[in-house]
């Protein structure tokens, strides 16, 4: 038994398929405005994916973070322990980390490298380990970024000196990650005591559940140590990313809205095309429907011979359309995140799909009319064309 | 017994401020195993009536029999259905379905239904037919009299009472047309269903049973 012995066991599908055959050049021609409009819905929707997780992606993990450091009407040139211990009373969910910074030039075997040194206990908290561990308390080795590792010869467990100390590197970490302290630059983590010769903390980075919580709290701090009976003072300054994320994602939507707005317009237009097309064949076969009708094919199938047409339509524009459109996707995500592949995550991928089943709905709807107006033509007046 | 009468049938048109009468009170009856031939002048309601007889239209007056059984005010679904089960249709332009081969034609009126043995039925129509070796042949690999054989394998498909044809010769040859009757005429017989044809062709009236003629809408004894 042949596909199309088959197939007859599903007259609709069968005519359908024969119809759209029948002239392959007005089937592929409306079938490719189908296809433009899948992949203008689609990959405009997966660029507005792919461009929020480039932005988010630039911005790190810092926007669930909050800054903490001595503002200019303070009485000492950091933040003191009594104020670390006053954030952490106003702290619920979450974890403050002070820090003291500075910068020196490290050495080995020749080679120098200018970096910023950050002494901190919490050190697994705040940075990720790409090779080795960060332990729990930071108290006698140190981490150095990869790009400063690498560029001094140096491994895991090889000694740096700071301030006369040796410490044993027990882990590397991702230097480039968002715009923290140090920026592009060269790191090294030791533990606080190092250095104890600052009295006061650099800086106290709050770690929160997610940016929502970090403003809360930026917010809830700014009024308690900057605003509390003394008028427009700046004890310390709290800055948190949150709201710049905020920005980027409320600008992210308005953008999504309006590639999605675009690419739906173009769906409409191509559903015009269809109707048209449909309008149009329909018109042409009067004469073949009347004797459909005459030989006893009932209305409703008629009716969904007709839309199983512009079903079929809509589903092979929607497929190869919905291809192109992930190979474009793909590209972009290429170029604007690195990664081909992450264009097939759901949050990008559904894309595809909302322009697939657009595609299907908006054919089949666009087939109603023409096989409604097919289905009710009188068979004599069809018959005499 | 006659398996489709009409009487006393009017068929009006009106079209904006004009009135055509086609038909002006038309009794009509054939039975099994008869051809009736419907002749007459261009214009005197020959495809109307057929219309009417083939259950194509309605009438603005008058009754419908198919079978003894009043048809008149039978909605267009079960026109539908009556066609589909009691009637068969050959055309004058053949009017088969390009995309579909000969077989896939025949097959037509009955695909909706989910019958066993349609396509053995149809094979066998068409070998009855004299086209058994263009089973699989579309219609634009074979001759209007091979087109027209395969309409009439069509035809009789589902098993009709009868069989309606407006001028089946009218695009055909004479030799062919020839051939077509004979056919038909055998069919009938085999069959044993009516046959009710329209037609301007002369020899027709060699295998007809009993001709009918209309001018202008009425029936001349
Ligand atoms: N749908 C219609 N609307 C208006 N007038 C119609 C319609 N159908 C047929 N008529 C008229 O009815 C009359 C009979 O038409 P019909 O087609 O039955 O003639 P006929 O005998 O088959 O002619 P011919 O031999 O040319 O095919 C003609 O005057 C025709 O103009
Ligand atoms: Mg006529």
């Amino acid at each position: 038994m042949s596909i199309a012995d088959t197939l007859w066991h599903f007259p609709s599908a069968m005519m359908a398929w024969r119809n759209l055959g029948r002239n392959r050049m007005r089937t592929a021609l409306a079938a490719l405005g189908i296809v433009i409009g899948v992949v203008a819905i689609a990959s405009l929707g997966m660029a507005g994916v792919a461009i929020q997780q480039q932005a988010t992606s630039n911005l790190g993990s810092l926007t669930n973070q909050v800054s903490v450091s001595a503002g200019q009407d303070s009485d000492y040139d950091g933040v003191t322990d009594d104020q670390v211990e006053e954030i952490r009373s106003l702290l619920t969910n979450a974890q403050a980390i002070p820090q003291k910074t500075n910068s020196t030039t490290v050495s080995s075997r020749g080679k120098e490298a200018y970096v910023s040194v950050t002494g901190v206990t919490d050190a697994n908290a705040l940075y990720d380990v790409t090779e080795g561990t960060a332990p729990e308390r930071l108290q006698t080795g140190a981490l150095i970024s990869n790009s400063t590792a690498q560029q001094l010869g140096l491994e895991l467990g090889d000694p740096v000196e700071y301030d006369g100390h040796l410490y044993r590197i027990a882990g590397l970490i991702d230097s480039s990650s968002g715009f923290g302290p140090g920026g592009g630059r060269g790191e090294l983590v030791i533990p606080i005591s190092g250095l104890a010769d600052q009295q006061y903390y650099d800086s106290v980075t709050i770690t929160a559940d997610d940016g929502d919580a970090a403003s809360n709290i930026a917010n809830r701090l700014d009024e308690h140590f900057n605003s509390e009976g003394h008028e427009d003072e700046e004890i310390l300054r709290v800055s948190s990313y949150a709201n710049v994320q905020g920005q980027i994602s409320s600008f992210m939507n308005t953008l999504q809205l309006a590639l999605l707005g675009i690419g739906g317009i173009s769906l409409i237009v191509a559903s015009v095309a269809i109707l048209n097309v449909m309008l149009m064949s329909t018109v042409e076969r009067r004469g073949e429907i009347g004797v459909l009708r005459a030989v006893g094919i009932r209305r409703g199938e008629v009716l969904r011979m007709i839309l199983t047409e512009a079903a079929l339509l809509g589903t092979l524009g929607g497929l190869v359309g919905a291809l192109a459109a992930l190979a474009v996707g793909a590209m972009m995500f290429h170029v604007l995140v690195g990664d081909a592949s992450a264009a097939l995550q759901w949050s990008s991928a559904r894309y595809l799909v909302y322009g697939f089943a657009f595609a299907v709905f908006a054919s089949v709807l666009s087939g109603i009319y023409p096989a409604w107006k097919a289905a009710n033509d009188s068979p004599v007046e069809a018959l005499r064309g | 017994m006659s398996v489709i009468e009409l009487h006393d049938v009017v068929k009006r048109y009106e079209s904006g401020a004009q009135t055509v009468t086609a038909l002006k009170g038309v009794d009509f009856h054939a039975d099994r195993g008869e051809m009736v031939t419907i002749i007459g002048p261009s214009g005197s309601g020959k495809s109307t009536m057929l219309n009417m007889i083939g259950l194509l239209d309605t009438p603005t007056a008058g009754t419908v029999l198919l079978d003894d059984r009043d048809v008149t005010d039978f909605t267009e679904d079960e026109l539908t259905e009556e066609r589909r089960t009691n009637l068969g249709f050959v055309f004058q332009d053949f009017h088969l379905l390009p995309m579909l081969t000969a077989v896939e034609n025949v097959e037509l009126p009955s695909v909706w239904d989910t019958s066993v043995d349609r396509r053995d039925r149809a094979i066998d129509l068409l070998k009855r037919v004299g086209l058994g070796d263009r089973l699989d042949h579309t219609p634009d690999e074979l001759s209007g009299g091979q087109q027209q054989r395969v309409a009439i394998a069509r035809s009789l498909i589902n098993g009709p009472d009868i069989l309606l044809a407006d001028e089946p010769t009218g695009n055909l040859d004479q030799d062919t047309g020839q051939t077509i009757l004979e056919e038909v005429t055998r069919l009938k017989q085999e069959e044993n269903i009516a046959v009710v044809a329209v037609t301007h062709d002369e020899q027709m009236l060699e295998y007809t049973d009993r001709t009918v003629r209309i001018v202008d809408g009425v029936i001349q004894q």
